[in-house]
Parts: structure tokens; C-alpha cells; sequence
């Protein structure tokens, strides 16, 4: 074993701020403490671009690793609670067009699964059977009311009923900022990088300052966003374009401010539009409103239009800001001693919020499989690589079923989104299997699974799938009926008791979350 | 209950029977608590922390039945209790409002209002009576302990010796239930904690609420007698 082999990994270095840079930076110093020299430079002046504020229920256990508290995360973060999405008009685009995927699983999942029970049920014509998500699951009469998945009693990142977060991602990268530097000793360096040096092996050996002159470190993170100076500009990985699935390539947005006593959704609203959708997420000082659109298919002029009637009368007094999009990701997402993390790892449109949750995850396992030694290195980026490509294939396998099961005829956008050409096979072929089998954990075997058997289903049989059951499926007629009936229990219990978003929040200006 | 403003010119002539003001207490089944008082309330109830629901603050509580709406230190026409925290002494009186805001409040529909009570408020030669000085005193005592209670239970979170502690029970008729929402200061945690905690007042209340822990066994013991009464009451006599 070589000298260079055998060197200890001592240093790492992240390459950009923002929530990617910070919560990167924060798992990795938590949990090395002072056997790891953790470095963040960034250009402070740069700015953010500020994705995501939607995350999964994967942040709140994000946050206690690293130390934040969830009343000063929510306080800091004007963050609201999140019980999963509400997608309106994407089936047959009427007006009264819509299906959850609520972040709660069907009740007595997986050991009892409903879905042949409900599919045997709406089979029949003019049944009266209520929407899957509503038959299985109580958590959408609590976000149909606007109400809270927690009390004021509920300890601090546990609840009622499983919930995420809406935030505002500038302020949870400054909170985190400054988190790692006070109480984590993260070394945090504004100036802006001039050039990436190379050591003969093909690793980086220094990021070059402006005003620093080259920084060394064991380990690079690269969270330079789209750029991806490190990964990309330095050593070469390629960005695989993705939008042969996924058309999405713009988005338009805008910040509506809200009245202080208005109710705020406890789920992202996504509306299907003529070229794409409209994501709404509510925080309890404004409404996050965007439009996100394929530009082969309308132009930015037409888009406005149908932005500025989602929004109402307050949307001539906003100035739409335009992000351009590029779906896909980078060939591989660990070379060498580069690991890239956010946006320089890829970018997808934020129909199911991955992009926080996979830098949760990357950075997650960045932290905890952190190798001892230089020479481990290849065989963890190897592993990295393998899981990574997998969570970003699965993702975007779910993300195209939103597409492919709609009926609207009215543009080329959703007729295109159908085109088999477009779609994985892997999804064509485990289509065809869940007309016979309800989407179950045989379909999904892998232990970097993203998202569940059960939010399949919700999103199939939300978009009017059916599975045929059969006989053999059917077996525990009694069990199910059980519960059918506790989900419609606990959906009374729980509308009684449960505080709105309005109301919790405005407690927890006052009051904190208990710690136990 | 019917609280109204304490004045002289509408309550001189008020009259209290003491004993009957235990009846407000006969469906509580948890009472709040100051800091000065766990170490003597102790002696006879297990004393737990809970949660205000409005707030979510936890705050220092007698433990006197195994459910909601029960006391079993109750036995129809008094509190069988050597000591009494002082929320229950104090009745029928109340504070209301904080800090220099505060105002000595009565509830007018409290049964211990009666004409032929034994304690006035206010004497013959017009004084304050002896019985409502003790009141006063009581009241100051639970007005002046809200930040040194907030305080203790602040440095108990803060040392981590308090355990959410679920109440398991099972009775001798066969039936069961499960008492939520306390938390109690556990001994291991406070073993541990017991060297960084400065002030041995502060300990001394820990180690007291840990060993009161031992009074639910009386708390048992008290709702098996109920229980057993009940049901001889049910039963037909031969």
C-alpha cells in the first residue's frame, strides 16, 4: 500500500453555502467532532439560489443529528408543517380534479394492504366509494381543514401524525450557518474560488482562493450548484440530460405576502397547468407560488398568464423571477476525492420535494461511511455511485407516473408526457404488473428505496388506475373492514382535537415545543 | 364556577366553611404545585411532572387518581390527606392576572361559600380575619413561586432526570388502564446528574419527587378498595 494510500483523512472541504454546503458541513461535523477539520468556503456576496422548500419528514431527524432545535428551526425558518401534497387537475383537469399523497401510510400497512379491498370497491360504477387516499388514510381530512399535525404538547420533532416542514431554504441555510460555525467548529471562509488544482493521480489538491490562495483538504464537497465547478468543470464527470422523461426546464416565481390570521396549508397544492404546473407552498408569512414548464411547449408570455389568474388580483403588484432548470444529474456523483452534493449532483422538477431530501441523504452517508484512510476511498465512492444513481432512477421513474396516467387532451404537453417513447421501460413493464398486483415491498427491494410501496399506490389510484383484484387478494374481507372503520375513527377523533397551522404557530411564538 | 373580583364593599360580610371547599377537588385528579411546597406534598402523593395543554410548559403536579377526573384521596365529604398542596388549601380563592396586575379572586359558586360557615373574611372590628391572612399568605406563596418553579423545572429538563413514566395498571377486579402523560424524575438519571446539579435545595426536591414515585402503589391499593366497594354495592345481598 502506497504512502498516499495509507494517509489518514483529516480534512474536508465543502465548495459552496446554501442548504446543500450547510447541512452537508453540520452532519459531518456532528458527528466527527474534532477528528475532522470541516471547511466551508463560499462567496457570501454569491447568493443562493434557494430550492426546495419543501423537505420530507427526513428533516426532522436531519436537524436533531445536527444539534437544531425544532422550535428554533420553525421560529428561524418561518417554517410551517407539511403533511404531504395535495395534486389538483392533473387527471382530467377539472376543476374539482384532485388526490393526495399524504405522508401518513394506508392504515394496517404493510402487513394489511387495503388497496384490492378499495379497487374491488370503486370497480363498480356510481359506488360512492370515497378517494383512495381519503378511504385509507385520515391524514387528508386533517389538511383539507388546514389543521396541524401536532400539539403544543407533542415534544419537539414528534407529532400526531407523520409531517415534513415548508421553509424558507435562504433562512435555513443561514441558520445552519451559523450553527456549524458557533457550536459545531466549522471553519467558514468567504472568498470566491479562482481555480481547482489537480494532483497527478487525478485528485483535487487545492481550491485557489481569490484572497486565500489554495485551500488543501482530504475530501471535496462540491455544492457550486448547476456549475459544479468541482465535479464537472475540474474533473470532467458529464451531466446526463434527463428531460427525454421529464420535459420540465423553467420555472416562474413568485412570493405572495399572506394576511397574519389567514389559514396556511398543511400540504404543497400542485396544480397541473396547460404546459406543466403550479407548486403552492404556504408559510405563515407568505406563499411560495411558482409555475414550472416545459419551454419546447409554451413560451414564458403564456405561462405568465396562467401564473398571474392562479394567483389572483395580488399578482400584479409581484415581479415574476425566472429559474432556469436542467433535469438530470452527473454520471457519477463521487470521483476521486470529489463527492458532489445538491444541485452540482443533478436537479429535478420539485413535484415530490427530493431535492432537500437527497442532500439529507448524500450527505448523510458522506458523514457516516466518512473512510478513515485516502486509500478506502474508491471503494466507498464506488458504493456511493451504485445508490446514488439508483434514488436519483427511482425518482424520476415516479415522478414521470404523475404524467403518464393522465387523461387531459387539452395541449401537446400532456399528450407528449404519454408518448411510450418517453417513458422508462422499467416503468412500462412494472405498470403492466400492477394491473394484476397492487404495488407492494416485493416491487421494491432495494434498502435505497426513496419512496414506498404505498405512495405508488396513492399516486396510481389517484390518477383512476385499478388493479384487478383477485380472489386470493381478498382473503381478509374482515381485517380490512376494521380498518376502513378506524381510519374513519381516527378522522373524527383527530378534526376534533388537532389545533389549525394558524393556531399552533402562533403558540409556538409564544411558547416551545417540550424537549420529551 | 362564578370567579369575581375580591373588594371589600361586596364580600365584608362573606363567610367560608373550609372543609367544603375540598368538594372543587373531589373530581381532580392532578394537582399543580410550587417548588417550595414537593418536598412536604411528596410525603403523600407521587408528584410527577406534566404539561400545560395550552402551552405545552411542563409543570410540577400531586398525583390523586388514575384517571382523568378521579380522586381517590376523596371519600365523599373530605380529603383524606395529612398534607393538602396549597392550589387546594387556598379554595375558594384564587389569583388572577400576573405580577402587579394581580387580584385576589373568589368563586361565588364554590360550595365552602356559606352563611353559616365558621370563618368570616373580615372581623367584627373590621380587621382581616385570621383565617383569610392564612389565605393571603397561601396565595402570595403561589403567586411569588411561579419563576422559582419554572425554574426548577427548567434545571430538571435541562439535567435530564425526567422520564416520561406511562402508568401501566392492572387491578384486582381484572380491569386495567394506561395513565398518559407523566413524567417523573427518574433515579438512574438523577445518579448521574446528581454531581453537576449546585444546589442540594434543588436535589433534595428531585430525590423527593423520584422517591414519591413509590405513593402509586398507594394510589393502587386506594382504587382496589374502591373497586371492591363497588362492586359489594352491585352485588345482592344473600
Amino acid at each position: 500500500m502506497s504512502a498516499t494510500e495509507n494517509r489518514a483523512i483529516r480534512s474536508v472541504c465543502i465548495v459552496g453555502g446554501g442548504s446543500a454546503g450547510w447541512l452537508t458541513a453540520g452532519l459531518i461535523a456532528a458527528r466527527h467532532g474534532p477528528d475532522l477539520a470541516v471547511t466551508l468556503v463560499e462567496s457570501v456576496s454569491r447568493g443562493t439560489i434557494g430550492v426546495g422548500e419543501g423537505t420530507w419528514p427526513t428533516m426532522r431527524n436531519t436537524l436533531r443529528k445536527i444539534g437544531i432545535g425544532e422550535t428554533d428551526f420553525m421560529r428561524f425558518c418561518h417554517a410551517s408543517f407539511k403533511q404531504g401534497a395535495k395534486f389538483a387537475r392533473w387527471r382530467t383537469g377539472a376543476a374539482d380534479d384532485f388526490y393526495y399523497h399524504p405522508l401518513v401510510l394506508p392504515e394496517g400497512f404493510p402487513d394489511l394492504d387495503l388497496a384490492p379491498y378499495w379497487n374491488a370497491q370503486a370497480a363498480a360504477p356510481g359506488n360512492g366509494v370515497p378517494s383512495f387516499s381519503d378511504a385509507v388514510c385520515f391524514q387528508e381530512a386533517l389538511c383539507e381543514q388546514s389543521l396541524a399535525p401536532k400539539l403544543m404538547t407533542s415534544p419537539e420533532y414528534a407529532g400526531v401524525a407523520n409531517y415534513a416542514y415548508h421553509l424558507d431554504a435562504v433562512k435555513l441555510g443561514e441558520l445552519l450557518a451559523r450553527h456549524c460555525v458557533d457550536t459545531l467548529g466549522v471553519t467558514h471562509i468567504d472568498d470566491e474560488i479562482v481555480d481547482v488544482t489537480l494532483a497527478e493521480n487525478g485528485d483535487v489538491a487545492a481550491v485557489v482562493g481569490k484572497r486565500n490562495g489554495p485551500i488543501a483538504a482530504d475530501l471535496y464537497v462540491d455544492c457550486t450548484g448547476f456549475a459544479a465547478r468541482l465535479l464537472g468543470e475540474a474533473l470532467g464527470v458529464p451531466f446526463i440530460d434527463r428531460s427525454d422523461v421529464l420535459f420540465i426546464d423553467r420555472a416562474m416565481a413568485v412570493q405572495l405576502p399572506v394576511e397574519e390570521d389567514s389559514p396556511i396549508a398543511s400540504h404543497t397544492i400542485s396544480t397541473a397547468q396547460k404546459h406543466g404546473w403550479i407548486w403552492d407552498i404556504g408559510l405563515p408569512t407568505r406563499r411560495g407560488i411558482g409555475y414550472v414548464w416545459s419551454t419546447r411547449h409554451a413560451g414564458a408570455d403564456r405561462v405568465e398568464e396562467e401564473l398571474a389568474a392562479y394567483v389572483g388580483p395580488g399578482f400584479a403588484k409581484l415581479t415574476p423571477r425566472e429559474i432556469p432548470i436542467r433535469s438530470g444529474h452527473r454520471e457519477l456523483f463521487w470521483k476521486n476525492n470529489v463527492v458532489a452534493v445538491g444541485l452540482a449532483a443533478g436537479f429535478l422538477e420539485p413535484l415530490e420535494a427530493s431535492a432537500l431530501v437527497l442532500i439529507e441523504l448524500s450527505a448523510d452517508y458522506i458523514a457516516t461511511s466518512m473512510p478513515a484512510t485516502c486509500g478506502a476511498m474508491d471503494f466507498v465512492a464506488r458504493r456511493f455511485n451504485t445508490m446514488t444513481r439508483y434514488r436519483w432512477d427511482r425518482i424520476i421513474e415516479f415522478l414521470k407516473l404523475h404524467y403518464i396516467l393522465s387523461e387531459r387532451e387539452d395541449t401537446a404537453f400532456w399528450r407528449d408526457n404519454r408518448d411510450p417513447a418517453t417513458i422508462p421501460q422499467d416503468l412500462q413493464d412494472q405498470l403492466a404488473l400492477w394491473r394484476d398486483n397492487p404495488p407492494g415491498e416485493h416491487d421494491f427491494a432495494s434498502a435505497h428505496e426513496m419512496f414506498p410501496a404505498a405512495s405508488y399506490q396513492y399516486v396510481l389510484y389517484g390518477m383512476g388506475f385499478r388493479t384487478r383484484p383477485r380472489a386470493g387478494q381478498l382473503a381478509q374481507r374482515d381485517a380490512a373492514e376494521d380498518a376502513f372503520t378506524r381510519t374513519a375513527a381516527m378522522k373524527r377523533k383527530l378534526t376534533g382535537m388537532m389545533p389549525t397551522n394558524r393556531a399552533l404557530l402562533g403558540k409556538l411564538a409564544q411558547h416551545r415545543f417540550p424537549t420529551l | 364556577m362564578n370567579l369575581v373580583q375580591l373588594t371589600r364593599s361586596d364580600h365584608a360580610g362573606l363567610r367560608i366553611d373550609p372543609a367544603k371547599a375540598a368538594a372543587s377537588a373531589a373530581a381532580i385528579h392532578l394537582v399543580p404545585l410550587v417548588a417550595d411546597e414537593i418536598r412536604k406534598v411528596a410525603g403523600q402523593f407521587p408528584v410527577f411532572l406534566a404539561k400545560d395543554g395550552e402551552t405545552g410548559q411542563f409543570y410540577p403536579a400531586a398525583l390523586m387518581g388514575l384517571e382523568p377526573q378521579e380522586n381517590l384521596f376523596w371519600n365523599g365529604t373530605a380529603l383524606e390527606a395529612d398534607v393538602l398542596p396549597l392550589n387546594l388549601l387556598r379554595l375558594p380563592f384564587f389569583i388572577g392576572g400576573e405580577g402587579d396586575e394581580a387580584v385576589i379572586c373568589v368563586d361565588m359558586a364554590s360550595p365552602a361559600i356559606d352563611p353559616a360557615g365558621p370563618c368570616p373574611i373580615v372581623t367584627e372590628d373590621g380587621g382581616e380575619s385570621d383565617y383569610f391572612r392564612a389565605v393571603q399568605a397561601m396565595l402570595g406563596r403561589l403567586a411569588q413561586g411561579r419563576n422559582a418553579t419554572r425554574r426548577f423545572v427548567d434545571l430538571a429538563l435541562e439535567h435530564q432526570v425526567v422520564r416520561e413514566m406511562k402508568l401501566d395498571l392492572a387491578f384486582h377486579d381484572g380491569s386495567t388502564s394506561l395513565l398518559t402523560g407523566l413524567y417523573g424524575v427518574d433515579e438512574v438519571a438523577l445518579g448521574r446528574a446528581r454531581s453537576a446539579i449546585a444546589d442540594f435545595g434543588d436535589l433534595m426536591i428531585l430525590a423527593a419527587m423520584c422517591l414519591s414515585l413509590d405513593h402509586v402503589a398507594g394510589l393502587v391499593r386506594r382504587k382496589n378498595a374502591r373497586l371492591a366497594a363497588q362492586a359489594a354495592w352491585f352485588t345482592p345481598s344473600a
